[in-house]
């Protein structure tokens, strides 16, 4: 159901765009209104959403949080985004700024885009194929986290990683301002490119936008709001673009509140209650576990639970004692109790747990179990006999482990189960808890020794090599370096082969390459440098007042798309 | 509180044997005190038999996380932590308390260990880092208010930066700050390696933090009484110095250092709670009463025993100690005032 | 007194500088806490690492990244966060004073009326029920653990009798002055809950020196003349042991405005100076730990300072001291 609707409105009048609003949105939302006039009904309003704290720099080329993402959706649009619907359409890229999806040619190189006419930036200025060169040159300028990682495939990107104030991208990123065209020139094939178009970093921003990281100064928008205002320790305000009008239902829906703010500061807890008392309407923080049965009980109807393609999982790190010893990562594998851990994050409705690094319900997933006590496809229980007899066979029994975790209450009670089970395999076990902000960074740097840590990681977008390459290639591998994603420090020469060949047989036959992802997460599960724990559900606490919920697999609750009237 | 009421002159008189034995006397005529004296006792026995509570009462262990663990209620096997069933069916709930020895007296923690026995091993560490540091506190504080007040000079200049220093740092961002630097890798000084879930961390974070509290009242004293004839007499005599400090200074400010220890416990043990509070003083899986009250905030609507329970022994045990430091007070030296005047 | 008043300036900023110094070095001297990774966020390749390293001046050595920091923070006043990059530090601490200055000077007048109060009524009925009986509800004022009065305070008005008697109280938060109904019910139970403790210490302190005024010549030359009880101790006793309590409400002000409220703040979600604190270092941001610290130690320092220039105009003796 990819149709780009044009309902090009003559005035630009607020009124007439909450009709169209109806229009467009009715397409892609069953549960809405089925004629215009309802959909008309339901425009207006002030939504409130609350969060603990800020997510970081307002710019989209730098900002990595879902946090932010999720607002992104209703104001920066790249060339191409996932469909901002509810259900399972959500994970289909479509055309945005783009007048359709881009031509590839045979050898996968070049991508041609054309750019739609006549839209135009909050600030009044006409988007056209000069602001997109500059938003790719910029990436590199600000150092968008992913620059290297992500779009140093492009023609000139190694130059602008080298020396950003310089960048240009030439012959990477070609404009036709006649025939209105740009045109990528990858240096390679890379099948997730148009995904990586897709994301928020490549958001089309006006020329000229400073070439730094602008914080917590807004960038002007294309989408149906702007960013009226950021202060990190107060609010942040979205109100509605009037230069926007709607170009398809899919990839730029009108949205229905007239303004969208999220407040900082209450901790969950308060969160919780003040959803409830209707004094917010929604909260970004999961619900603190003590809450979590009055929420269920009865507040049922604003509750809404989601599966997450994410993971939570223990890095082993394979290249220090005891976990360089294989037997010894096999063995932590067959003694987590999955049920145990579900059980600390919630519950049986929160979470399942997992057996696989692919989760569930994405692409080159299969549902099979290595590490079960009887066998089987999924997990039922763990199977501590097999578990001590690998101790004992790698002779690493007696030996002491850190068990580093962050130090908020959910993080740190699994830790303490792993604490006691460890202590129960024979080792020696200590807990580490460390503040969330600095925990992920040091468990990544092979200097801190870390051995045993508790993380998560949450797609970027449905590519199974987003789980695998990014956690598991020797690529993702730097020693002594805080950024050094993969934190078991696992590399495998010959899996690495293997998931090259399988991303570029994802150029042509994306099928049979998720066939060999599944298999190439089955081989390292043998290896077993990580140690999935379980897939987490989402829980979306509304006030009384939410209707339209609409939940995407890519950016969680539609945040514009809902109804306060 | 006790009558005894300063009848003193403002400084202390040079004191001999004497002085001792009647404190002493007056502190066991002090029913405030006997009575604070013995519920303190009562508190640390308890405490002290926490192992015979989980190891022979009720079978449990009290760090060891349970979550898959049951009880029996009424003859019917109950899983300790409760998947709840209605609804949505989000969430997990420890059971509350069972008000029975035999196991969860006040319920379980959301890790499905016994709140009651981590209550008494709480107690312990609870007890035993507000005494230990108040003890250093006491000694470092006094070692350092005697050197600074009787040497004086570049000597008492130097020890008064520091004590400003360590004042004028907020106490809980010296505290954050060292137990965050602390806590991630442990201390290592040449030989000693303290690792960060020591016990050792806390206590000295807590001594460090507080050692003005005393330093200075004690300095104070040792300047007046460097005026005194008494030691002019001594220096006159041509005494050296370690034998006025030890003989003369020492044995007079002595009675003013044994009045702040309780007082210090008191004070001590609060903020050893308000640390495990901000989760940066003692380290799970090990329990304190500030650490439990920690567990306990988390499970506040649903389970309030668990954060009510140590808070309330916390505040029991904290006004016996300050009863009892009040009534030391009046019986030993009735002028003796903490920095901050508690 | 000119050189006493220069001694003690002296001093405060060497304490300053020493604690700005302090708070450097131990933040990095925390393994992990390295700003790059974070700001450069997850995955980052070594080179975009790098950039990220030059473009914030982290590579450069520690004291010319302390000399910048101190220029961004005091003369150029622009220094910004780590975390949420742009935002500035200096406008946060001033947004976050009215909050604390609030919540300090609300609880300031209830624990003066319950210490002088306590502290009088106490003295004045020595010998009865009621002296015991208020210094044991002092003392165990003082044995409370602010944070858990705090959060215990939050689960009844909060949670527990929410729907009956403490409906009217607010969700936990900040309501500005301007509409001052709303400021007062979101910080009643606050101040109650900060008063509690201190106002348990003036009423012990205020006893003490009243009881011991109350047996000093003066006092006695006045029962002689057969002046009654209430008066003595009204006009006389009283008048002489205000000092010692004026110079303790002069040191715990200072604190308190510096951010001592930490715990109350945290717990009843108060965006002061104390809340800023503790999410800054909790984020690891040190921008802005380093200006809170400072702000703090200023305050803590100045009431220091102030307290022991007053007592050296009343008592010459100290100046030498």
């Amino acid at each position: 159901m990819r149709k780009a609707k044009k309902f090009l409105l003559p005035i630009v009048a607020a009124i007439s765009l909450v009709a169209l609003a109806a229009c467009t949105s009715s397409g892609s939302t069953p549960s809405g209104g089925s004629t215009s006039n309802a959909g008309a009904a339901h425009a207006g309003g002030t939504l409130h959403l609350v969060a603990a704290s800020a997510g970081g720099t307002l710019d989209p080329q730098v900002n990595y949080t879902l946090q932010y993402w999720q607002l992104y959706q209703g104001a920066y649009d790249g060339l191409v985004t996932y469909a901002r619907v509810g259900g399972s359409h959500s994970e289909d890229i479509v055309p945005d700024l783009a007048t359709a999806l881009p031509k590839v040619s045979s050898d996968g190189k070049t991508y041609t885009f054309t750019l739609r006419k006549g839209i135009k930036f909050s600030s009044g200025k006409t988007v056209t194929t000069a602001d997109v060169v500059a938003s790719f040159q910029r990436l590199f300028k600000v150092s968008s986290p992913n620059a290297g990682s992500w779009y140093n495939v492009i023609v000139g990107a190694d130059a602008c990683l080298k020396t950003p104030g310089s960048c240009t991208l030439d012959g990477g990123v070609v404009a036709d301002a006649g025939t209105n065209q740009i045109t990528f020139n990858l240096t390679q094939p890379d099948p997730e490119f148009e995904a990586q178009l897709a994301m928020p970093f490549a958001s089309i921003i006006p020329a000229g936008t400073a070439a730094k990281d602008l914080g917590t100064s807004p960038i002007p928008t294309t989408g149906p709001y702007y960013f009226a205002s950021y202060a990190p320790t107060k609010a942040l305000v979205m109100k509605r673009n009037t230069y926007f009008k709607s170009w398809s239902a899919d990839a730029a829906p009108v949205g229905y509140p007239d303004e969208i703010d999220e407040t900082f500061g209450l901790t969950a807890e308060a969160e919780v209650t003040a959803v409830e008392n209707g004094q917010a309407d929604w909260m970004y923080d999961t619900p603190p576990s003590d809450r979590l049965v009055e929420i269920s009980n009865k507040y049922s109807s604003q509750a809404h639970v989601n599966p997450l393609t994410a993971m939570w999982y223990l890095a082993l790190n394979t290249n220090i004692a005891p976990f360089n010893n294989q037997d010894a990562r096999q063995a932590i594998n067959w003694a987590v109790d999955r049920s145990s851990i579900v059980k600390l994050y919630g519950g049986t409705s929160l979470a399942q747990p997992a057996c696989t690094i692919l989760p569930p319900n994405f692409p080159g997933h299969v549902n099979t179990c290595a590490y079960t006590k009887g066998g089987g496809s999924t997990w039922k229980a763990p199977d501590l006999t097999k578990a001590k007899a690998l101790v004992a066979a790698s002779g690493t029994a007696g030996q002491s482990i850190g068990v580093v975790v962050q130090n908020d209450s959910v993080n740190e009670g699994i830790g303490l189960y792993m604490v006691s089970l460890l202590n129960q395999l024979g080792y020696k076990a200590t807990l580490k808890p460390l503040s969330d902000n600095i925990q992920y960074n040091y468990i990544q740097n092979t200097g801190n020794h870390v051995q045993l840590s508790l993380t998560q990681w949450y797609q970027d977008y449905p590519a199974a090599s987003d789980f695998l390459q990014v956690l598991l290639s020797c690529a993702s591998f730097h020693k002594g370096s805080d950024s050094s994603i993969n934190i078991a420090g696992y590399c495998n020469k010959d899996l690495d082969a293997q998931m090259t060949a399988a991303d570029t047989q994802g150029v042509t036959d994306q099928k049979a390459a998720n066939t060999a992802w599944g298999s190439i997460d089955k081989a390292y599960m043998a290896e077993s440098p990580l140690v999935p724990l379980f897939t987490p559900k989402l829980v979306d606490f509304t006030s009384s007042k939410v209707k339209n919920y609409q939940f995407s697999a890519q950016y969680y609750m539609l945040v514009d798309q809902v109804w306060l009237k | 509180m006790s009558q005894a009421v300063s009848e003193d002159s403002p400084a202390p008189a040079p004191r001999s044997i004497g002085p001792w034995r009647a404190g002493l006397g007056q502190l066991l005529r002090n029913p405030v005190a006997v009575t604070s004296f013995v519920v303190l006792l009562l508190i640390v026995v308890v405490c002290l038999a926490a192992p015979i509570y989980a190891g022979d009462i009720a079978h449990t262990n009290a760090f060891q996380s349970s979550v898959t663990a049951t009880t029996l209620i009424d003859g019917h096997r109950i899983a300790v932590l409760q998947q709840n069933k209605s609804g949505l069916g989000l969430g997990v709930v420890p059971i509350g308390p069972t008000w029975n020895f035999g196991g969860y007296f006040l319920g379980a923690d959301s890790q499905g260990r016994d709140v009651f026995a981590r209550l008494l091993y709480g107690g312990r560490t609870t007890l035993l880092i507000g005494f230990v540091s108040a003890v250093a506190c006491c000694v470092l504080g006094a070692i350092v208010g005697l050197i600074a007040g009787y040497f004086g000079g570049v000597v008492d200049w130097i020890l008064s930066r520091l004590l400003d220093l360590i004042w004028a740092f907020p106490v809980y961002l010296l505290a954050i700050s060292l137990s965050v630097v602390l806590l991630t890798n442990g201390l290592r000084i040449g030989p000693i390696d303290i690792e960060p879930d020591n016990l050792l961390l806390p206590i000295m974070i807590i001594t460090l933090i507080y050692v003005p509290y005393v330093a200075r009242p004690l300095r104070g004293q040792v300047l007046s009484l460097k005026g005194r004839e008494f030691i002019k007499a001594s220096i006159g005599l041509g005494a050296g110095d370690w034998r006025i400090l030890r003989r003369e200074v020492l044995r007079n400010i002595l009675p003013t250092v044994i009045v702040f220890i309780p007082l210090m416990t008191a004070l001590n043990m609060l903020t050893e709670s308000a640390l495990s509070f901000l989760s940066i003083g003692v380290q799970p899986p090990n329990a304190s009463w500030g650490t439990i009250i920690n567990d306990g905030l988390d499970l506040l609507y649903t389970r309030p025993a668990v954060a009510l329970a140590p808070g309330i022994m916390l505040v029991i045990t904290a006004v016996a100690f300050n009863l009892l430091g009040d009534s030391v007070r009046d019986a030993l030296d009735p002028k003796a005032k903490l920095r901050g005047s508690i | 007194m000119i050189l006493f008043i220069g001694k003690r300036l002296g001093s405060a900023i060497l304490v300053m500088f020493a604690i700005s110094v302090m708070v450097f070095l131990i933040f990095f001297a925390t393994p992990g806490v390295d700003p790059a990774a974070r700001i450069a966020g997850r995955g980052a390749s070594p080179e975009v690492l790098a950039q990220v390293q030059k473009t914030f001046g982290f590579d450069q050595p520690l004291p010319v990244r302390y000399g910048l920091m101190m220029d961004h923070l005091f003369i150029k006043q622009d220094l910004t966060s780590y975390v949420n990059v742009g935002e500035k530090v200096v406008p946060q601490i001033v947004q976050a004073t009215p909050v604390t200055l609030s919540l300090v000077l609300g609880a300031a007048v209830i624990w003066i009326v319950l210490g002088l109060g306590g502290g009088l009524l106490a003295t004045r009925f020595r010998g009865t029920f009621v002296d015991p009986l208020i210094m044991i509800v002092g003392i165990a004022a003082v044995s409370m653990p602010a944070y858990w009065v705090g959060e215990v305070v939050n689960l009844i008005t909060q949670d527990k009798l929410h729907s009956t008697v403490f409906s009217w109280v607010p969700s936990l938060g900040y309501a500005p002055i301007s509409d001052p109904v709303q400021w007062a019910a979101h910080l009643v139970f606050p101040w109650l809950t900060l008063a509690l403790l201190y106002g348990g210490i003036y009423a012990r302190v205020l006893r003490a020196e009243l009881v011991t005024a109350m047996s000093e010549d003066y006092v006695r030359t006045g029962r002689a003349k057969g002046l009654s009880e209430r008066r003595i101790l009204w006009r006389h006793a009283l008048r002489g042991s205000l000092s010692p309590v004026v110079s303790l409400f002069g040191l715990d002000f200072g604190s308190l405005v510096g951010g001592s409220a930490l715990l109350t703040e945290v717990v009843f979600g108060l965006p002061g100076i104390g809340k800023l604190t503790w999410d800054s270092l909790q984020n690891l941001d040190l921008p802005v730990i380093m200006a809170c610290v400072l702000y703090s130690a200023f305050f803590v320092v100045a009431a220091n300072a102030v307290v022991d220039l007053l007592y050296a105009v009343i008592d010459p003796r100290v100046r030498h001291a």
